[in-house]
C-alpha cells in the first residue's frame, strides 16, 4: 500500500509517496497557478511509476489549494503547518525553532520545551509579500537573473542598502533606484535577502527567540545560499547578545541546518499523520472527479461566485455615460500662433513631462507632452521645444511642478516651482470650486487630497503598498493585447465580474491568472480589476475608512481616471461611502499638474515682475556633463546613495573649485540621485554653511519642543 | 519615552532629592528605528499602538548600556498626569495604553528568561497619581521602599515635593518663553505655528521632528502642552465667554468636550481653542500615531474648531516607524506654500475679530 503527502502550494506542487515507511517516488514542480492540472499530472505519473492504485492507496493533502483538491481525489486534508510540525517533531526532536519560507507565504514555529513534552507556537502570514519568496524572484526578475544564479548569490561580506523589507513592489523600486545608482547586482540580491530575514524575524517571532538548533525549511530557504547565510549571520548574532550557550563544542554552524529534504517537510508530516489515521481515511479516489473538475466543474464555480457586472443594467450604464462620458475633454491642441504673451506650466512626472499653455485670462491655449528619459534637463530641453514648436514665442511667465522642479528652477529660469499637491489642488479648485477632494490616480502612484479652506488640509501619498496604481492596469490590458482607450468598452460588456481580493499587487497578479483559469474572459477580469481599483485606493492605499468625513464633492483627476471603467468602479463606490456625493472628473484629469503650475505661475506674473525664463534659445544651447563615481557618492550616512553631478554650463555660474569633482567657474551644479535632501550637499564645507544658516534660522524661529529635547531630560537651569 | 515626556523634571527633582544626582539617572534615548531593530528585536508586544511598540527598543537599550550600567529599571505606570487643566475638567487620566505598557513590554523580557534578573537590574513600575498629589508619596515609598533600603516616608514626601517644585519651575520656564515668543510675533506682525500633539510627539522617533522642517521656513512653533497661562492673556481671550457664562474659567473646556478625562486629550482641545482665537497662530499642525484611539474621536472637533476662525489646519495622521521623508517634505512644502499666501491675512482677520488691546502688543 502506498501512502501519498502531496503539498499543494502557492506556486509548486511537491509530493513523496513511501510504501511500508520506504519512500518510492517524489517530485516537485511550478505549476504556474494551475495547481489541478499539475495535481493531476502528478497521479497520472504516480499511477505510471509506483502504482498508485484507486481505493488502495492513500492521499494526504497540505497546501493552499489542497482544501480545493482534497475532496475532489478522496484525500485528506491536513494543515500545513500541522503537517511541517509532525514532520519536525518525528526527523528533528532536537529542533526548537523552524522557518518555512513559501512562494506567498511564510511560517515560523517554536517548539519550547515543557513539562515532559513540548509546546508548541506557530506564526504564518499569507497576506503581503513581504518576506516570503516572491518577494526576492520577483525583483531578481527584473533584474534579470537567472534562477541558477540567484541560487548562487552570496549574503555574506557584501555591502547592504536599504530596500523596503515590507512590500514586494516597492523592493523593486528601490532595486530599481539603486541599479541606476549604479550599486552592483549582487549587492542588490544581498540586500534583499537581509529584507527577507528581517521581516521573518520582525513580523513572525512576536517575542519568542529563535533558540539552537533551528531547522530552515521551503524552497527558498533551500535554494538561496545567500538567504541561509543571512539567517546564520542574524541568528549568531543574536544568539550572542541573549547570551544563548551552544552545546558544548558546537559551532554556531552546526546549529542552522537546511536539510536536503527541505521541500518535502509538509508532504512528509501528511505520511506521518497519515499513518496514525484510521485504515480508510484518505483513500485514493482516482483521477477522474478532479479531471471533471478541471473541465467542467470550475467552470460552473464561475457562475456562482460571480459578483454583478461593472457597468449595472443597461440604463444605469446609459445614465453614467450621459453623465461621464464625455467627462475627459481631449487634450487641447495647441492652437495658431499666439502673438501675445503666454503663461506656461511644466509637470515634469516621472513617466512623462506636460505642459500647457495659458493666456493670463486663465484660458487654455495648448498642451504637449514627451516621454520622460530620466534627465530633467533632456526633459526640459525636450517640452520646451515642443512648446516652441506649437508656436508660443513670447513667454510671460514659467511656472513649473513634478519631480525635476527644484533642479530646474534656476537652470530653466522658472518664476515658480510648486509642490505637486498645491499644482494639483489649484487645478482642481479652478475649475470646481467647491471641491472637498482629489483623488488623483497616476501611473506609479496614489495620492489623495483633502481640500480645507481652498488649502490642501490632509494628504496621502501612498507610500507603504504599491497598491492600487493604473501601472497595474495598464499592464493587464497590454498582457491582453487591449489597448488603454478601448479598456473601458471591453470592460462594460462584462455582465458578471470574478471577485478579485483587495490588497497586496503581487498576490493580485496570480489571482488574476487564478480567476482566468475558471473560465473568466479577459473582459470580466479587466472590469473586475477596474471594480477592486477604488477599495485599494481608498482604503488600502489612502487608509482613508471614513469617505463621508472628507466631504461630499470629489474630483478624480490623474491619467487613470481617463479609463471610464475606473470612473464607474470609483462613482459606484464612493456613492455607496457616501449616497449625496459629487463625482466629477477632471476635464483634463492627466493635465491638471501643470494647469496647476500655470496657474500659479499667472498669480505670480500678477505682481508685475519681468519672468525669469532664460529663453528658448539658451536653453536649447544648455550644454551640461553628468558624473556618477565614487566621488560623488553620498558619504552623510550609511545609505551612500550613489549621486549623479548634473554639471550645467552657465553664464556668471560660480563653479565650485573646492569639490572632489572640480568645476571650472561658468558652470553650476545640480545633484541628482540622492534619496533625502542633505544629499544636495556635496560635503562638510557645503555643509557648514548651510548648517549654519538652518540654525540661525533655528535661533530665530525658536521652537518649543527643540527646547524640551535639549533641557527636559537633564538637570534643569531654570530650577536653580 | 511616552509620559516622560510630560514628567521628566518630576524625576529628576524627586531622585535628585533622593540622592541621586541627575549624572545617575539614565534616560532611555530617543525612540529610532535604530533602537528597535538593535535592542527590541523579537520582544515584540501585540500592542497595536506603535509609541507602546518602541518601548521594548528603550528598555532594551538601557539594559544594554554597559558603559553606564543600570541598578533600577524604572518605568513608572503613569494613571493620571500634572495637567494644566486640572480642576476645569472632569479628570487628567492617562492613556490606559500608555500606562499599561510598563506591564506589557515587561512581559516580553520575562517571557524566556528573566532579562532584568540576569544583569542584576530591579524593575520598579510603580503606579502614579500625578493629579493627586497628596497620594504620590504614598504611592512611591511602596514601590521604592525595597529598592533603595532605608527610605522613609517623610524623605519621600519631601522629595515628591521637590519633584513637583522642580517640574512646575520648568514648565513655568517654557510658557514664559511662549509667551515671549508670541510678543515677538505681536511686535513683528509675524505668524508662528501650534502643534497639537501628544506630549511624546516632541519624542523625534515617534513625531518624526516634522515641525522642526516647517521651522526651516520661518515660523516659530508652539506646543499645546506649553502655551502661556498668564490671567492678563486668558482674560484677553476668553474674558467675553466667561462674562456670557458660556465657559467657567479660561481652561473650562465642557463647551467643546464635555467628557474631559483624558489628559493629554483635553490639552489638545484647549490648544485647539487658543489656536482659534490667537491672531499670530495662522496654523495648527496636527500630528497623531497609527491608529490612536484616544486621538480618532478628536478629529473633527480639534479640526472644527480651529478652522471656525480661518486659521488653516494640516494634519499628519497614522505616524509610525517609517518617517514617511518623500511625502512629509511634499507636505511640508505644501503647508509653507499656503502660509506664505495666506498666513498675513488670516493674523488680520483674526486680529479684526479678536478683543482689543491684546495684551501682547501692549508688552
Amino acid at each position: 500500500m502506498l501512502t501519498v503527502g502531496l503539498d499543494v502550494g502557492s506556486t509548486t506542487i511537491k509530493a513523496v509517496a513511501v510504501r511500508d515507511a520506504a519512500p518510492v517516488w517524489q517530485d516537485y514542480q511550478r505549476h504556474n497557478t494551475k495547481q489541478a492540472e499539475m495535481v493531476l499530472e502528478f497521479l497520472a505519473r504516480m499511477e505510471a511509476d509506483c502504482g498508485l492504485t484507486p481505493e488502495r492507496d492513500r492521499l494526504f493533502l497540505t497546501g493552499s489549494g489542497a482544501g480545493l483538491i482534497a475532496p475532489l481525489v478522496g484525500g485528506k486534508f491536513i494543515q500545513e503547518v500541522v503537517a511541517v510540525s509532525a514532520a519536525v517533531e518525528k526527523l528533528h526532536p532536537e529542533v526548537h525553532f523552524v522557518s518555512e519560507i513559501g512562494g506567498e507565504d511564510m511560517k515560523t514555529l517554536f517548539f519550547t520545551p515543557s513539562g515532559d513534552g513540548k509546546s508548541k507556537q506557530v506564526y504564518m502570514q499569507s497576506a503581503c509579500s513581504g518576506g516570503t519568496g516572491t518577494f526576492i524572484e520577483k525583483t531578481a526578475r527584473k533584474l534579470q537573473i537567472a534562477t541558477e544564479q540567484l541560487a548562487q548569490m552570496p549574503y555574506a561580506n557584501m555591502t547592504l542598502h536599504k530596500i523596503s523589507s515590507k512590500c514586494g513592489i516597492f523592493a523593486e523600486t528601490d532595486a530599481n533606484t539603486l541599479v541606476k545608482s549604479g550599486v552592483p547586482v549582487e549587492e542588490i540580491i544581498a540586500s534583499l535577502f537581509e529584507a527577507v530575514v528581517y521581516q521573518n524575524l520582525a513580523t513572525l517571532t512576536k517575542g519568542n527567540t529563535p533558540m539552537p538548533r533551528v531547522l530552515l525549511l521551503g524552497g527558498p530557504n533551500l535554494f538561496f545560499a545567500g538567504l541561509q547565510q543571512a539567517w546564520r549571520h542574524h541568528l549568531h548574532k543574536l544568539w550572542t547578545e541573549r547570551k544563548i550557550a551552544l552545546p558544548e563544542g558546537a559551532a554556531p554552524e552546526d546549529m542552522i541546518e537546511v536539510p536536503s529534504e527541505a521541500l518535502y517537510y509538509a508532504c512528509l508530516g501528511c505520511i506521518e499523520i497519515g499513518a496514525g489515521e484510521a485504515p480508510g481515511v484518505g483513500a485514493y479516489l482516482g483521477p477522474d472527479k478532479l479531471r471533471w473538475w478541471i473541465e467542467e466543474g470550475q467552470h460552473e464555480e464561475k457562475a456562482r461566485d460571480g459578483a454583478k457586472g461593472l457597468s449595472g443594467d443597461h440604463a444605469e450604464l446609459q445614465h453614467f455615460m450621459h453623465c461621464y462620458g464625455e467627462a475627459n475633454a481631449s487634450v487641447v491642441a495647441p492652437q495658431a500662433r499666439v502673438a501675445g504673451p503666454v503663461i506656461v506650466g511644466c509637470d515634469f512626472g516621472s513617466t512623462t513631462a506636460k505642459a500647457v499653455v495659458m493666456s493670463a485670462e486663465r484660458e487654455l491655449l495648448g498642451s504637449c507632452y514627451v516621454p520622460s528619459n530620466g534627465n530633467p534637463i533632456e526633459d526640459a530641453k525636450a517640452i520646451l521645444r515642443e512648446i516652441r514648436g506649437a508656436g508660443f514665442e513670447n513667454i510671460a511667465a514659467l511656472g513649473i511642478t513634478g519631480y525635476g522642479k527644484d533642479l530646474l528652477k534656476d537652470i530653466v529660469g522658472a518664476d515658480m516651482a510648486i509642490v505637486e499637491t498645491v499644482a494639483h489642488a489649484t487645478a482642481a479648485l479652478h475649475y470646481f470650486p467647491d471641491a472637498d477632494v482629489i483623488c488623483d490616480v497616476g501611473g506609479c502612484d496614489v495620492k489623495i487630497m483633502i481640500l480645507r479652506q481652498g488649502t490642501v488640509s490632509d494628504f496621502r501619498l501612498n507610500s507603504q503598498c504599491s497598491s492600487g496604481n493604473g501601472a497595474f492596469l495598464q499592464g493587464v490590458a497590454e498582457r491582453y493585447g487591449v489597448p488603454l482607450e478601448e479598456y473601458a468598452d471591453r470592460a462594460f460588456e462584462a455582465r458578471a465580474i470574478p471577485a478579485l481580493a483587495m490588497g497586496c499587487g503581487v498576490f493580485l497578479q496570480s489571482d488574476i491568472v487564478n480567476q482566468q483559469r475558471k473560465g473568466w474572459s479577459r473582459e470580466e477580469i479587466m472590469a473586475s480589476l477596474a471594480a477592486v481599483l477604488p477599495l485599494n485606493v481608498w482604503v488600502y492605499a489612502g487608509q482613508l475608512q471614513n469617505l463621508a468625513a472628507a466631504g461630499r464633492k470629489f474630483v478624480l483627476q490623474g491619467g487613470t481616471h481617463r479609463n471610464l471603467a475606473v470612473v464607474k468602479a470609483q462613482v459606484d463606490f464612493i456613492r455607496q461611502k457616501v449616497p449625496d456625493a459629487e463625482i466629477v472628473v477632471h476635464p483634463y484629469s492627466g493635465e491638471a499638474g501643470a494647469i496647476g503650475a500655470a496657474l500659479c505661475a499667472i498669480d505670480w506674473s500678477a505682481r508685475g515682475e519681468a519672468s525669469r525664463f532664460r529663453g528658448y534659445d539658451l536653453i536649447e544651447s544648455l550644454e551640461f556633463t553628468s558624473t556618477t563615481n565614487a566621488q560623488t557618492t553620498c558619504n552623510w550616512c550609511t545609505v551612500n546613495c550613489k549621486r549623479t553631478f548634473i554639471d550645467v554650463r552657465m553664464p556668471g555660474g560660480a563653479g565650485r573649485a573646492w569639490s572632489k569633482v572640480p568645476l571650472a567657474e561658468g558652470w553650476e551644479r545640480v545633484i541628482s540621485g540622492n534619496s533625502c535632501p542633505k544629499g544636495l550637499l556635496e560635503d562638510a564645507n557645503e555643509m557648514k554653511v548651510v548648517k549654519e544658516t538652518l540654525e540661525e534660522a533655528k535661533r530665530a524661529y525658536p521652537n518649543i519642543a527643540e527646547l524640551v529635547r535639549e533641557d527636559a531630560f537633564r538637570a534643569s537651569k531654570a530650577t536653580v | 519615552m511616552l509620559n516622560q515626556w510630560s514628567t521628566h523634571q518630576f524625576w529628576i527633582g524627586f531622585l535628585g532629592a533622593l540622592g541621586i544626582e541627575a549624572r545617575r539617572i539614565e534616560f532611555s534615548g530617543d525612540t529610532s528605528e535604530d533602537q528597535a531593530r538593535q535592542f527590541a528585536k523579537g520582544r515584540g508586544t501585540v500592542d497595536c499602538c506603535y509609541p507602546v511598540k518602541c518601548v521594548s527598543g528603550h528598555y532594551g537599550e538601557l539594559l544594554a548600556n554597559k558603559k553606564r550600567k543600570i541598578d533600577i529599571l524604572l518605568s513608572p505606570m503613569v494613571y493620571s498626569l500634572p495637567s494644566m487643566l486640572q480642576g476645569h475638567v472632569a479628570a487628567s487620566l492617562a492613556c490606559p495604553r500608555v500606562m499599561a505598557a510598563a506591564e506589557n513590554i515587561k512581559a516580553g523580557f520575562l517571557k524566556e528568561r528573566d532579562s532584568f534578573g540576569e544583569l542584576d537590574v530591579r524593575y520598579v513600575a510603580p503606579l502614579i497619581n500625578f493629579d493627586d498629589r497628596p497620594l504620590v508619596p504614598r504611592q512611591l515609598h511602596a514601590a521604592l521602599k525595597d529598592v533603595i533600603p532605608g527610605l522613609t516616608e517623610k524623605e519621600t514626601a519631601h522629595a515628591v515635593d521637590e519633584g513637583f517644585r522642580t517640574l512646575d519651575a520648568y514648565t513655568r520656564s517654557l510658557r514664559r518663553k511662549a509667551r515671549e515668543i508670541l510678543e515677538w510675533c505681536a511686535r513683528e506682525n509675524r505668524s508662528c505655528l501650534l502643534v497639537l500633539a501628544r506630549p511624546y510627539h516632541m519624542d523625534p522617533g515617534i513625531g518624526h521632528e516634522i515641525e522642526v522642517d516647517l521651522q526651516a521656513y520661518g515660523y516659530p512653533v508652539l506646543w499645546a502642552q506649553y502655551l502661556p497661562m498668564d490671567d492678563d492673556l486668558m482674560q484677553w481671550m476668553f474674558g467675553a465667554e466667561i462674562a456670557a457664562g458660556q465657559i467657567k474659567s479660561p481652561f473650562d473646556i465642557s463647551d467643546v468636550w464635555p467628557s474631559s478625562y483624558s489628559a493629554n486629550t483635553n490639552e489638545i482641545l484647549w490648544g485647539a481653542k487658543v489656536a482659534a482665537r490667537m491672531p499670530w497662530v495662522s496654523c495648527v499642525v496636527r500630528l497623531s500615531s497609527y491608529e490612536c484611539g484616544m486621538d480618532q474621536p478628536t478629529y473633527s472637533p480639534v479640526q472644527q474648531i480651529v478652522e471656525r476662525t480661518g486659521t488653516l489646519y494640516f494634519s499628519f495622521q497614522d505616524l509610525d516607524s517609517t518617517k514617511p521623508a518623500g511625502s512629509v517634505k511634499i507636505r511640508v512644502e505644501t503647508i509653507a506654500h499656503y502660509l506664505d499666501k495666506y498666513a498675513a491675512q488670516i493674523v488680520e482677520k483674526k486680529k479684526a475679530a479678536g478683543a482689543p488691546d491684546c495684551p501682547l502688543l501692549t508688552a
